[in-house]
């Protein structure tokens, strides 16, 4: 009966944000955001900038150096300076590392003695500086190594690690972050485009048409969701084109999870808006609103960067709230593991994803009022 | 003088007046700065360790007990390499260690063994640290014969704590978001209520009222900054300040300044609300991406290199971390305060005239 006062409030939707020049900004600003953050974020420390302090100058101090040359890891650079001097560049942040080695280096390894190298790193950005440090162990020992084995020092017993790398042979940081980064997309562009729906009528008071409509509650709900739902399912396949095409990860799993998984996602996105756009009342608070409560927990627990299980006791319980780390984790899966339906943790995620809709939708249609509060 | 001091106070006072705005305000400067604090750590830790231990040996023992808190859970073990794998595939293990059968008997003979190591590296930075972390482990337990000693040191940062800097970095994210979205809202506010152009119309000089109503928005930012440096990064945190207060606040108002700039840009092409929203947000996501706070600088794509020289948070973050962690001087400061003065200046002019236009 109601049918066409529905679709007449769709079609009354669907025309306010295409006029209002949005349209722009929903094909926009996912695409942005892919591109900027798929070209730009780095995880692996490569050309960190060292500084090598030779006082030695010897055969096997220059050996050690050039180790630092010909990797991708390291921009070497030869100083002769105090060391207070180099100390001071690091702290204008000039380089991010200092190897310093003794005078008689050469001497003392020639007598069998220990020689002891200088290291220094900046560790005010802790994962690079940790990183970096255990890079340049990693170097200076496979170096001494060979410096042993030259002056005849034997070693037995040694241990080879034979790692293998799952998922991600090549470790490209691509492929970890792509599937992370279509989480916090799709979370936050659907969110920030509903966030404003209902609170914009509440302002300028054009929710009195609403409270005098014999629409229910829940029917004005889905009017107001189907459009933004619509506008932004198109990014499902937008997004997707970036990641195969652009930046070549590879696609195991099948393409109808993948997308059906993304529909459910997308509608929680813009059920999460609408639900801010609810219990506020004035727009700017529903922006700031949704940015916060969409783009950190975004990046916190998307897996991004890092994994969920070896959060702590109360970040867990919050991952867990959250429906970010349901969907990538499934996105993960169709990218880069492809085990698909067989496993039973995915369908047990599916399902909770359909809940979430459930229960927002509920809490939406129970917080939203239809009468002027007294 | 008093016009401005008169559109600034009720400026101050209808911000005031939204309680839920304060509210939210508030919280995105302490209890926000608080959980991305809190809750980032990059480094590996708690990293949960599976192994399948076919050579019952005491060696296999020994080195898993090497793998202690905080970075590592106790190791679980698995009967079979199977069922080894299939946790990792449900990502309740990332790395995986197998020990062969024969791996005491050749270690103990001398000869050189083989450890095998499965890594979940969809999480690629979580694994290649612990990759490293365990050869690390694997080489302090080699009887090894190497005429070196190293000595490491971690400057400015020495535990390598990333509460501060995770703290410090969304803070100064969240005086970005703040400062461009208050300031352009403030003024679309009144271009939809079409009140904007009775203001521009009237005997006062609108560059008072522009400047009153920016300088307004700035105040409420520093404010939020007060209390988030007070209660969160000194207080919870106990981040060490290593350079000077006052410097930090004169950069924090500076910067709060130009990103006002931006905020009054948005504000002038603007014409309704949901445009600032979605506006600020693409603005706001290069900007603090750009920034150097996610990736440092010179690791980026070249192209983005050149880009990030426009950004002034980029200038705000590096100066921020200079003061906190190296304790730099005024002097070698001055380079991050031009920088973000300068850009400050062009960027809020730029605005200025283009929201002071009637039409």
């Amino acid at each position: 009966m109601k049918k066409n006062i529905i679709k007449a409030y769709i079609l009354k939707e669907f025309k306010e944000l295409v006029r209002s020049r949005l349209i722009l900004m929903v094909y926009l600003m996912p695409s942005m955001v892919m591109l900027l953050f798929g070209f730009g974020i780095k995880m692996d420390v490569s050309h960190a900038r060292i500084i090598i302090l030779d006082n030695d100058q010897s055969k096997f101090s220059l050996e050690l150096a050039s180790k630092f040359e010909h990797t991708k890891y390291f921009n070497t650079k030869y100083l002769h300076i105090s060391e207070n001097e180099a100390l001071e560049l690091i702290k204008q942040a000039k380089t991010d590392a200092l190897l310093i080695i003794p005078a008689s280096f050469e001497k003392n390894l020639l007598k069998g003695q220990k020689s002891e190298l200088g290291v220094f790193v900046d560790t005010s950005f802790p994962v690079r500086g940790t990183t970096i440090e255990s890079y340049i162990q990693g170097t200076i020992i496979s170096a001494a190594q060979q410096i042993s084995k030259t002056i005849g020092i034997k070693q037995t017993g040694l241990i080879l690690i034979n790692n293998r790398n799952l998922f991600n042979q090549a470790l490209r940081d691509e492929d970890a972050i792509i599937p992370g980064l279509l989480g916090l997309v799709l979370l936050i562009a659907p969110a920030i485009l509903t966030a404003l729906l209902i609170v914009k009528e509440k302002e300028k008071g054009t929710i009195f048409n609403f409270y005098a409509s014999p629409l229910r509650k829940s029917e004005f709900l889905l009017a107001k969701l189907f459009p933004a739902f619509l506008l932004h399912s198109v990014n499902i396949f937008i997004v997707l084109i970036w990641a195969l095409y652009v930046f070549n990860v590879p696609f195991r799993g099948s393409f109808f999870l993948y997308w059906s998984t993304s529909e459910l996602y997308i509608l929680i996105s813009t059920l999460i808006g609408m639900l801010i756009s609810i219990i506020t009342n004035r727009q700017i608070v529903a922006i700031v609103l949704t940015i916060i409560l969409t783009l950190i927990p975004g990046f916190l627990y998307s897996g991004m960067l890092m994994p969920i299980s070896s959060m702590d006791g109360a970040s867990q319980i919050e991952a867990h709230i959250f429906p970010i780390m349901y969907y990538t984790h499934i996105m993960y899966d169709t990218f880069l593991i492809g085990q698909g339906l067989a496993s039973d943790k995915i369908i047990l995620y599916l399902a909770i994803l359909i809940m979430y809709i459930f229960l927002l939708f509920g809490i939406g249609v129970n917080l939203l009022k239809k009468e002027l509060k007294s | 003088m008093k016009t401005f001091f008169v559109v600034f106070t009720k400026e101050i006072f209808s911000f005031m007046h939204s309680f839920m705005l304060v509210l939210v305000v508030l919280y995105s400067f302490t209890i926000d700065v608080y959980i991305a604090g809190s809750g980032i750590q990059l480094k590996p830790k708690n990293v949960v360790v599976g192994y399948v231990d076919n050579s019952g040996s005491g060696i296999s023992e020994k080195i898993l007990s090497h793998l202690h808190k905080p970075e590592f859970l106790p190791p679980k073990a698995f009967l079979s390499q199977k069922a080894l794998s299939d946790a990792i595939f449900n990502k309740e293990v990332i790395v995986g260690i197998i020990f062969d059968s024969d791996f005491e008997k050749s270690y103990r003979e001398g000869k050189n063994t083989t450890l095998n190591l499965l890594l979940d590296s969809t999480a690629a930075s979580q694994s290649l640290t612990t990759l490293s972390y365990l050869q690390n482990i694997i080489l302090s337990f080699e009887k090894l014969n190497i005429p070196i000693q190293i000595k490491s040191h971690k400057l400015f940062n020495q535990n390598a704590d990333n509460h501060t800097f995770m703290g410090l970095s969304e803070l100064l994210s969240v005086v970005t978001m703040l400062a461009i979205i208050l300031t352009a809202i403030v003024f679309v506010k009144e271009k939809e209520d079409g009140t904007w152009d009775i203001m521009l119309l009237m005997p006062v000089d609108p560059k008072i009222i522009i400047l009153a109503k920016s300088f307004s928005q700035v105040f409420i930012v520093m404010v939020g900054v007060v209390l988030s440096l007070g209660f969160v990064t000194f207080g919870a945190f106990d981040t060490p300040m290593n350079g000077s207060f006052w410097t930090f606040i004169l950069l924090t108002f500076l910067y709060a300044l130009s990103t006002a700039g931006i905020g009054l840009f948005v504000a002038a092409v603007s014409k309704s609300i949901m445009q600032v929203a979605q506006l600020s947000i693409i603005i706001i996501m290069p900007l603090i991406f750009l920034s150097g706070s996610w990736t440092p600088i010179y690791a980026m794509h070249p192209f983005f290199q050149y880009l990030s020289l426009i950004s002034p948070l980029r200038y705000y973050i590096e100066g921020s971390e200079s003061l906190f962690y190296r304790g730099t001087s005024f002097v070698d400061m001055l380079p991050y305060l031009s920088g973000v003065a300068i850009i400050g200046l062009i960027v809020y002019w730029l605005g200025f005239r283009k929201i002071g236009k009637l039409f």
